[in-house]
């Protein structure tokens, strides 16, 4: 490991105990660890150190007397021999005088201050402070009202104590700088400047470190106090970085959503999603009770004519084979697997897919689910030399993955390579970054490989890009000398890897290139970012046409036999049909049934026409959701299921980690929870799922599951009461024979390489000099059809917009913030135009779910990318006068 | 005493480079491309035994040998003329009288760091400095004295001016750097030292003016001249600000270690008619004053130490019997307040809240217990602070209220003041 250095162990005397610790250990992290407790404000460990508020002074023999002073323990190493006293009458005489010098102009209004209670001021005081102050005169006033920051951030100047972990969380760690402080000394205060507060992610990571009561949640505020909160850890549902949250009820309803310090893969941090997105819970429009057509209408029945209704129809298709299913990489892997065994036992049907968006061949996958995937901590995974970040805005779509990256690169000197189709925040933190035309990451890495193994394919041509773009020659000069010299090396795709056509390509590439750089005797390890929080764990629990649980085969009969011994039922050996397949034949008119659980295709397949015009074709259209999703209202049969936070389970995060969903609360009216939703569909149907609660379902997918088996044991149990599975990692299912060793190495590069597309990386290839080619993709407030309920999100992300580089705008006459059209040859949407610096020329971005626009019409299957021309909205304008 | 700094002053044009030259300017430059290495400089410089005239009184040849040696890492030097402690304006006087002496400093120091990018971090209210410097840098680089190749060595150099925006602290080297870096003026935490990591995370020296308009004279006239002026401890010339209740204010360049009461009395010409001289602030109003008995301390580091005061920037400040102790103490720490850069609380909120007793006491509003408050703020400040500017005010304040205590309980008991 190049990161360990030799770290010579010193003793040191604290508190009068004489022990050993690794030289130059923080003071501060040295007493904690031996459960000695000194106070601090400013001090919080990812931010940089400030030693501002003084509370950690400590005493050091011979240094202290040295110097006549006492040292902040948060900014004091230790060294061999040392001697530190955190208690002494000095000390807490000094603390004493910080905490009355500090509060002189505190407003002590803790009985309005949403903070009390779990303040740190308030605790300090308490623990430490005097109990009077000699301060007689006026305190310092700023303003007389509280200044709305923005939507969700409130902010009182008086209460500030200056710590400064505001402006270092949104400067260092989230990369905003949108806070700042103005003026000096008494005067000093947090603020935006200039047009910062733009800027601001609303992520509420500084509210988050706040100790006071100066950074106040807006949402949150005087609601409750901490203590009148039931308070339950679980997982963010938004994406498969897989933060830890804490979710705060007060009287059955959501009253605010934390982070805890040094907790999950982010600690105190969230994203607006995970923070304040979660409103959707308490959504107005949740589906209340199953709903049947009826006469064309969507009429409220009780399960059982729901099920008999559904049972009654599915039975004849069931016997056929021809229902399809479709999972939301949402749902907990106990669902998600429960759900690909009913589909395939009580359907008969291997038609199962877990995206809406994309689908790709599980071959091309597995090897990558081998021994290169890094099913480890994602904070370890990025202490490799040299980080690859390929086809993500990682800055909209896993935040707090990128709040990981840029401490990689900024404080753990690590060489970041950014190649993505949109510029993101992260480029500046990154040794080089390049502008992918969409869909060209196969392209790139096939660039890269051949630079790397100095064969050339044929868009590496020689390794230095060949007819490629300079901003792809550059960044490869950059990138292939760093990977060549790295010991270790990261790779994290996105999922615009995916969304490409040569998806496959690229990520049989991937495994190429991972092997190739372990070849080279590097240690490699990839992880997917994907923007959802378990499409790990829908991949690897068999939710896929091909695969049954753990990556084998449908057509594998060994493995096959061993699954029907266990479930008790002949299973098909039919490859069954992926989500374009589902689609296509129920346009075909050969699906009798479809049942969508979760996720909402009409909105996120990308061809508009033709998902409306299968959906309409269904013979039996099932939707499953906690919403009247855009698809629920086609369907025929609507069954109301829990919302996040309402049912048990587990998530398999971006890192392989299998993280506990802890309820909150039940499902609210007559929603059920998945899991029974499934097994009560399967007992309409004759068929009995076997395991009934999730525990028991989480037992038999240890037993059954390779990746899953090591968390076996009591873990079944563990998942009700929340221990031991909790946060461990899931391990390599796939042989050894099966992954990258299996080939040798040359050949596997020469073979991925012709394998590989034939474009270009780089810049976008223009046919005509009027498209554009579309990118489509999350914004930092949405991520697929969820946050669309999010009352707080839809606030904070208004309007949909089209992100253009200022020189394709002003070819085209365009301003900043002009309404426009965006027109395919297939549909047209309207939104605001938005001209975003550093975008590359050639190219059009419009976020993915918003409501207002059906951005999938522009698309059709087949055409990759999706041209596009684009106008002002003048015309339409000079239409509606007219009429 | 024969001027050595001040030596030009009086010359017609004494800041143009010609006048400099005739002086003998820039013969140390092309003795120093010549004839020294810069390890041999550094040595030089240590064994003349300069020490810091910015007012910490540091070994400047020690300093400049902590810079690494490395070739590869881009160094600094920061010529700090942020001066701004109330009472000083030596380098004022250096800048707009004999600019090049400074620059010539500066070109040394740089070529015996192995700086090729240097800075001038000058007070932005002296626009004639900056004036005088700007042309002198111009003429400076018209005589191959900067610029690419100096003397037609292989040593280059680069000499930009940075106005700083008013804030007294970016006179503290650390926030001097950050303030350079574009970012607020607010000290940085030491260790590490900019000697190791300063400017741009790069080794960096910073030097105050005066001190480096030494370092020409010392290559000039050897160390063993230098170290034989004044205070062996720390010797050479040195200038010294006088100013408050004296017949003779003005700039006084006379050996390091002269007495005070021979400065105040002799050079200064010592009290006005008719008044005597209660205290002296001896190094600019972040020194605590000494009492008009004490005035025989010696104008070095070392005594004034002992004598719980400091040199610091030198500037004397004579108070008179005819002037309120309370008074100059509520000037001095409004000034303190209202500098204090924020960053740490002991400082901000303790200061400002030493301000609203003293203005009470000050008004006749005193009360009983105000001065027990302020003992109270000068343990709370002194010694917990994150740079030497909150410690310098409680220290001025704490003396202050020692040596004058029936001044302040005047104030209290009688509500009134005996002065105004």
């Amino acid at each position: 490991m190049t990161t360990t250095t030799d770290t010579t162990t010193v003793t040191v005397t604290i508190d009068g105990e004489t022990l050993e610790a690794a030289d130059g250990t923080l003071i501060l992290d040295l007493a904690r660890s031996q459960g000695i407790h000194i106070p601090t404000f400013c001090y919080q460990k990812r931010l940089t150190t400030l030693a501002s508020c003084r509370m950690c002074l400590v005493e050091i023999e011979g240094h202290f007397s040295l110097e006549k002073r006492l040292q902040p323990a948060c900014a004091t190493r230790i060294a061999d021999g040392m001697i530190v006293k955190t208690d002494t009458p000095l000390i807490a005489q000094t603390r004493q005088s910080m905490l009355e010098i500090l509060l002189a102009n505190h407003p002590l209004d803790c009985p309005v201050c949403d903070k009390a209670g779990e303040c740190e001021l308030q605790d300090t005081v308490f623990a430490y402070g005097a109990g009077e102050s000699r301060f007689t005169d006026d305190k310092r006033v700023f303003r007389s009202e509280d200044i709305h920051l923005n939507p969700v951030i409130v902010f009182n100047a008086q209460r500030c104590i200056q710590c400064q972990r505001c402006v270092r969380m949104c400067e260092e760690v989230v990369g905003a700088v949108a806070l700042g402080t103005a003026e000096r000394g008494m005067d000093a205060e947090i603020t935006g400047f200039g047009d910062s507060l733009s800027d601001c992610d609303h992520c509420g990571n500084c509210i988050e470190v706040c100790p006071v009561g100066a950074l106040m949640s807006s949402p949150y505020r005087y609601k409750a106090r901490p203590w009148d909160l039931s308070e339950v850890d679980t997982v963010c549902p938004y994406c498969g970085t897989g933060c830890h949250l804490t979710v705060g009820l007060r009287d059955g309803r959501l009253a605010r959503v934390r982070s805890k310090y040094e907790s999950g893969v982010n600690g105190e941090t969230l994203c607006v999603k995970g923070r304040f997105g979660l409103d959707f819970m308490d959504g107005e429009d949740k589906l209340r009770r199953p709903l049947l057509r009826k006469d064309g209408v969507l009429t409220a029945v009780s399960w059982e004519e729901a099920l008999s209704h559904m049972a009654e129809h599915a039975r004849a298709a069931a016997e056929k084979g021809t229902v399809g299913g479709l999972v939301s990489p949402r749902l907990s892997n106990e669902a998600l697997y429960l759900f690909q065994k009913l589909m395939r036992t009580a359907f008969h049907s291997n038609s199962i897919d877990s995206s809406t968006r994309w689908s790709v061949p599980h071959q091309a996958l597995e090897g990558l689910f081998g021994g290169l995937y890094a099913r480890r901590p994602l904070n370890r995974v990025l202490e490799a030399d040299c980080i690859l970040v390929v086809g993500s805005n990682v800055t909209e779509s896993n935040p707090v993955s990128e709040y990981l990256m840029r401490d990689a690169a900024l404080n753990g000197k690590k060489q970041l390579f950014v190649a993505s189709s949109r510029p993101s925040r992260l480029d500046s933190e990154a040794a080089a970054s390049l502008r992918l035309a969409p869909g060209a990451e196969a392209a790139l890495l096939a660039a890269l490989l051949g630079a790397l193994s100095g064969k050339g394919g044929k868009g590496g041509n020689g390794g230095n890009g060949g007819d490629a773009p300079a901003s792809c020659r550059e960044f490869l000069e950059c990138a292939v000398p760093a990977l060549s010299a790295a010991p270790e090396v990261t790779i994290l795709a996105g999922v615009d890897v995916l969304r490409s056509p040569q998806a496959t390509a690229a990520l049989r590439l991937l495994g190429t290139l991972g092997g190739a750089l372990e070849a080279a005797g590097k240690r490699a390890g990839l992880q997917f970012l994907f923007d959802r929080p378990n499409q790990m764990g829908a991949w690897e629990l068999g939710a896929l046409p091909t695969v049954l649980p753990g990556w084998r085969s449908v057509d594998d009969a060994p493995a096959r036999a061993a699954l029907e011994e266990a479930w008790g039922t002949p299973l098909p050996s039919q490859p069954g049909a992926d989500v374009h397949q589902m689609l296509a034949r129920c346009e075909a008119g050969k699906m009798d049934m479809l049942y969508v659980v979760g996720g909402d295709p009409l909105l996120s397949y990308p061809d508009g026409e033709l998902v409306e015009r299968a959906l309409s074709k269904c013979g039996l259209l099932v939707v499953q959701d906690a919403f009247l999703s855009a698809t629920a209202r086609l369907a025929h049969v609507v069954l109301p299921a829990a919302a996040f936070a309402e049912e048990a389970g587990t998530f398999t995060s971006n890192e392989g980690r299998v993280q506990t969903l802890r309820p909150v609360r039940r499902p609210a009216f007559e929603a059920r929870a998945h899991t029974e939703i499934f097994a009560l569909l399967a007992s309409a149907l004759g068929h009995d799922l076997g395991a009934a609660t999730v525990a028991d379902v989480f037992s038999e997918i240890t037993g059954l599951v390779p990746s899953y088996g090591e968390l076996g044991g009591d873990g079944g149990d563990a998942i009700g009461s929340g221990a031991s599975v909790d946060g461990a990692f899931t391990v390599s299912s796939v042989s050894s024979a099966e992954s990258a060793e299996s080939a040798e190495p040359a050949a596997k590069v020469a073979a991925a390489l012709d394998d590989a597309s034939t474009a270009v990386p780089g810049d976008s290839q223009r046919h005509d000099s009027e498209g554009l080619e579309l990118v489509t993709g999350d914004c930092l407030f949405h991520s697929g059809y969820v946050s669309g309920n999010s009352a707080i999100l839809k606030t904070l992300a208004a309007e949909p917009y089209v992100e253009m580089s200022p020189r394709e705008a002003s070819a085209l006459d365009l301003s900043d913030r002009d309404q426009i059209i965006v027109k395919s040859s297939h549909g047209e949407v309207k939104a605001q135009l938005r001209v975003t610096e550093d975008f590359p020329d050639g190219v059009v971005f419009i976020p993915e779910n918003f409501p207002e626009i059906r951005l999938n019409l522009l698309m059709k299957q087949g055409e990759h990318p999706c041209r596009v021309a684009v106008c002002k909205e003048e015309e339409g304008l000079r239409d509606s006068v007219a009429t | 005493m024969e001027k050595v700094l001040l030596k030009n002053a009086e010359t017609p044009d004494s800041h143009t480079v010609g006048a400099y030259e005739t002086s003998g300017g820039y013969q140390a430059l092309a003795t120093v491309l010549r004839d020294y290495s810069p390890d041999e400089l550094i040595e030089l410089i240590k064994e003349s035994n300069l020490k810091g005239r910015g007012g910490a009184g540091f070994a400047t040849g020690v300093k400049w040998g902590f810079v690494p040696k490395d070739q590869d890492l881009k160094k600094y030097l920061c010529c700090n003329a942020d001066e701004g402690e109330p009472g000083t304006f030596k380098d004022r006087a250096i800048m707009e009288k004999d600019p090049h002496q400074m620059i010539e400093g500066m070109i040394l120091c740089a070529y015996a760091i192995g700086a090729e990018t240097a800075y001038i971090y000058i007070r932005g209210e002296y626009t004639l400095s900056i004036q005088r410097l700007e042309a002198a840098l111009k003429e400076a680089y018209d005589k191959g004295y900067l610029g690419q190749r100096i003397l037609g060595s292989d040593f280059n150099l680069d000499i930009y001016v940075h106005c700083g925006a008013g804030a007294y602290i970016c006179g503290e080297e650390t926030a001097l750097i950050e303030s350079l870096e574009g970012r607020r003026g607010q000290p940085r935490l030491k260790p590490p030292f900019p000697a190791i990591e300063g400017l741009y995370a790069s080794p960096t020296v910073v030097n105050n003016v005066e001190t480096l308009a030494c370092v020409p004279h010392i290559v000039t006239r050897g160390a063993k001249w230098f170290s034989a002026i004044g205070s062996a401890s720390g010797p050479g010339p040195k200038l010294y600000c006088l100013s408050g209740h004296v017949r003779k204010p003005g700039l006084y360049e006379l050996p390091m270690g002269i007495p005070l009461r021979e400065l105040v009395e002799e050079h200064a010409g010592g009290a006005r008619p008719g008044r005597k001289i209660k205290a002296v602030i001896p190094g600019g109003v972040s020194a605590p004053m000494i009492l008009e008995s004490d005035l025989d301390v010696c104008m070095d580091f070392e005594s004034l130490a002992a004598a719980d005061t400091m040199l610091g920037s030198a500037g004397v400040i004579v108070i008179d019997d005819n002037d309120c102790v309370v008074r100059v103490a509520t000037r001095i720490i409004e000034f303190f307040a209202h500098e204090s850069c924020g960053k740490c609380s002991p400082c901000r909120e303790g200061l400002s809240w030493a301000v609203k007793i003293l203005r009470r006491l000050e008004n006749g509003e005193g009360k009983e217990g105000d001065l027990e408050q302020l003992d109270f703020l000068c343990e709370g400040i002194f010694g917990n602070t994150f740079c030497a500017l909150g410690d310098g005010a409680a220290w001025g304040l704490r003396r202050a209220l020692q040596h004058f205590r029936d001044e302040f309980v005047y104030h209290v008991e009688k509500k009134e003041c005996p002065f105004h």
